[in-house]
């Protein structure tokens, strides 16, 4: 950007005239501006709205992060039991913690919400309900043995605030796409738990999960139009595939060993399936 | 099987919800590439300021008859967008908003000589200037992003105004700048979009000062009263 005044800019900064720098200039501008300089008011107000918007966002972030952190744990609890006994109690905690999780931070979610447009903040909180509708979808797998539908999910983030001193209702905004998406990472469980159920003898589970992952696959493949979902595709793909590799190994030598004997030297004998489980931490 | 059905029914409602999201996107599509060309005729026109002198306050006229046009689209716009929905579908009209605070507090500042505010911008195009739970309104980014690019301008317009002999401008438009410069320092910007755009005010300001400088040395910067 050749300015007109470059040659006698690099004079004055040679020279020993250096002392008004731009910065200082800058300065000088900014406090011989008076308090109440129609500017200054300006962009005092804006400072003030985009702090607010960004503490805003820190705070569900960190909301955000909460329910990511117990979403995680629930799913392992889970994955735990490995006799039919020890379900019920687990189905108990876990129905308990989804509904803590659903009164605690998703709440506040919702709250710090209540009058801020709804899309604005939802790259802060969709981590979060994604990892939370795949704990939610999980449970109600196990539980009821049927998936929960968007609209259920929404309607279980519905609440009515009674302790202030107006009473209204209040909901946490849900969006679909953050529930397809959760969803997708459900085959990751489930294949998951195809696999850890031939270890523990249950192979009806197993075919049970490896139909929900392949009717799910389907369904993506069907999808047109997200982005997101695109993206999500190889990762459910690869599910489905490890998926059904359980089940094809459970139903091909499966039949060779009575159930038994498949409770213990289980690990052994499926190393391989083990080894593919994927990625993501417990914790 | 139930199992089926349910994950069915599961994907057949997404695949509805987001065939209507397309739909509702490619209306918003559709106006603002209507708004866009309005504005981008503004935008030429009112390069008339760097080269003619004479025709500023005309084409102020025949901008703010633009802004109206732009007014009845920005209408038609708030009933296309899904009022909860201001920020799911913003990127399609954000370059275009951004682009009309700009050209109006160009418009502005040219027939003023003042910073147009938040309020005033949102009332030329029609929208609301308060950010609420619902409804379309003027994003404020969007507002400093266009003031950003209006120093930018104004730069330009500096150098612009000496070369034709407008000593008194430069003058004018330092003290403006640097006021808007030093009102920018008052914000917490984040490691976004906005920061990135007011990376480059350094350079708009450092333009304008070597302007001001060259007239200092030469003797050519009016007397400081005609200037206050």
């Amino acid at each position: 950007m050749p300015g007109p005044g470059k040659h006698y800019r690099g004079n004055r900064k040679s020279g020993n005239n250096s002392g008004t720098t731009l910065a200082s200039v800058a300065r000088e501008t900014a406090t011989s501006l008076p308090a109440d300089s129609p500017v200054l008011a300006i962009f005092k107000e804006a400072a003030y709205k985009l702090n607010e918007r960004q503490d805003r966002h820190e705070r569900l972030v960190k909301l955000s992060r909460d329910v990511t952190i117990e979403s995680k744990r629930i799913i392992f609890l889970l994955h735990s039991p490995i006799t039919k006994d020890s379900s019920e109690n687990t189905l108990t905690e876990a129905k308990d913690r989804i509904q803590k999780l659903i009164n605690g931070p998703i709440r506040s979610i919702g709250l710090e919400l209540e009058f801020s447009p709804a899309h604005l903040h939802s790259r802060a909180v969709t981590a979060g309900f994604q990892e939370y509708i795949e704990a939610r979808t999980l449970l109600s797998l196990m539980a009821d043995k049927r998936i929960i539908t968007y609209p259920e999910c929404q309607k279980e983030l519905d609440y009515f605030i009674a302790d202030d001193d107006y009473q209204r209702p209040l909901v946490t905004m849900l969006p679909e796409s953050d529930y397809m998406l959760g969803l997708a990472d459900l085959t990751g469980e489930l294949m998951r738990k195809a696999i850890n159920s031939i270890s523990s003898g249950d192979s009806e589970e197993c075919f049970q999960a490896c139909d929900v992952v392949r009717h799910l696959y389907t369904g993506y493949l069907g999808i047109t139009g997200s982005r997101l979902l695109v993206r999500k595709l190889s990762t459910t793909r690869a599910n489905v595939h490890k998926a059904e590799m359980a089940a094809y190994a459970l139903r091909v030598r499966g039949g060779e060993a009575p159930a038994p004997l498949l409770l213990a030297p289980g690990p052994a004998d499926w190393e391989t399936p083990r080894d593919l489980s994927d990625d993501e931490g417990y914790y | 099987m139930c199992e089926n059905h349910v994950i069915n029914t599961i994907f057949t409602d997404f695949q509805r919800n987001m065939d209507m999201d397309q739909e509702i996107r490619e209306v918003i599509r559709n106006i603002c590439k209507d708004v866009g060309q309005i504005s981008r005729e503004a935008t030429t026109l009112l390069q008339v300021i760097h080269h003619s002198d004479k025709g500023i306050m005309a084409a102020c006229v025949k901008a703010r008859d633009l802004f109206d046009k732009a007014r009845e689209g920005y209408a038609r716009l708030k009933e296309a967008v899904p009022p909860n929905d201001y920020y799911k579908y913003q990127e399609h009209w954000r370059n275009m908003t951004q682009r009309y605070c700009f050209l109006i507090a160009l418009t502005v500042w040219l027939e003023t000589g003042i910073l147009a505010t938040h309020e005033t911008i949102a009332q030329v195009l029609g929208i609301c200037p308060l950010e609420r739970k619902a409804g379309f309104h003027l994003d404020i980014e969007d507002y400093l992003n266009g003031l950003l690019q209006l120093c930018s301008e104004l730069a330009r317009l500096a150098v612009n105004s000496v070369t034709r002999g407008d000593y008194e401008k430069p003058m004018q438009i330092s003290k403006f700048v640097m006021e808007l410069n030093a009102g920018f320092r008052l914000l917490n910007l984040k490691n976004d979009h906005l920061r990135k755009r007011f990376d480059v005010l350094k350079y708009d300001v450092k333009k304008i000062e070597e302007v001001v400088y060259d007239l200092s040395i030469r003797g050519l910067r009016p007397k400081p009263e005609s200037v206050l």
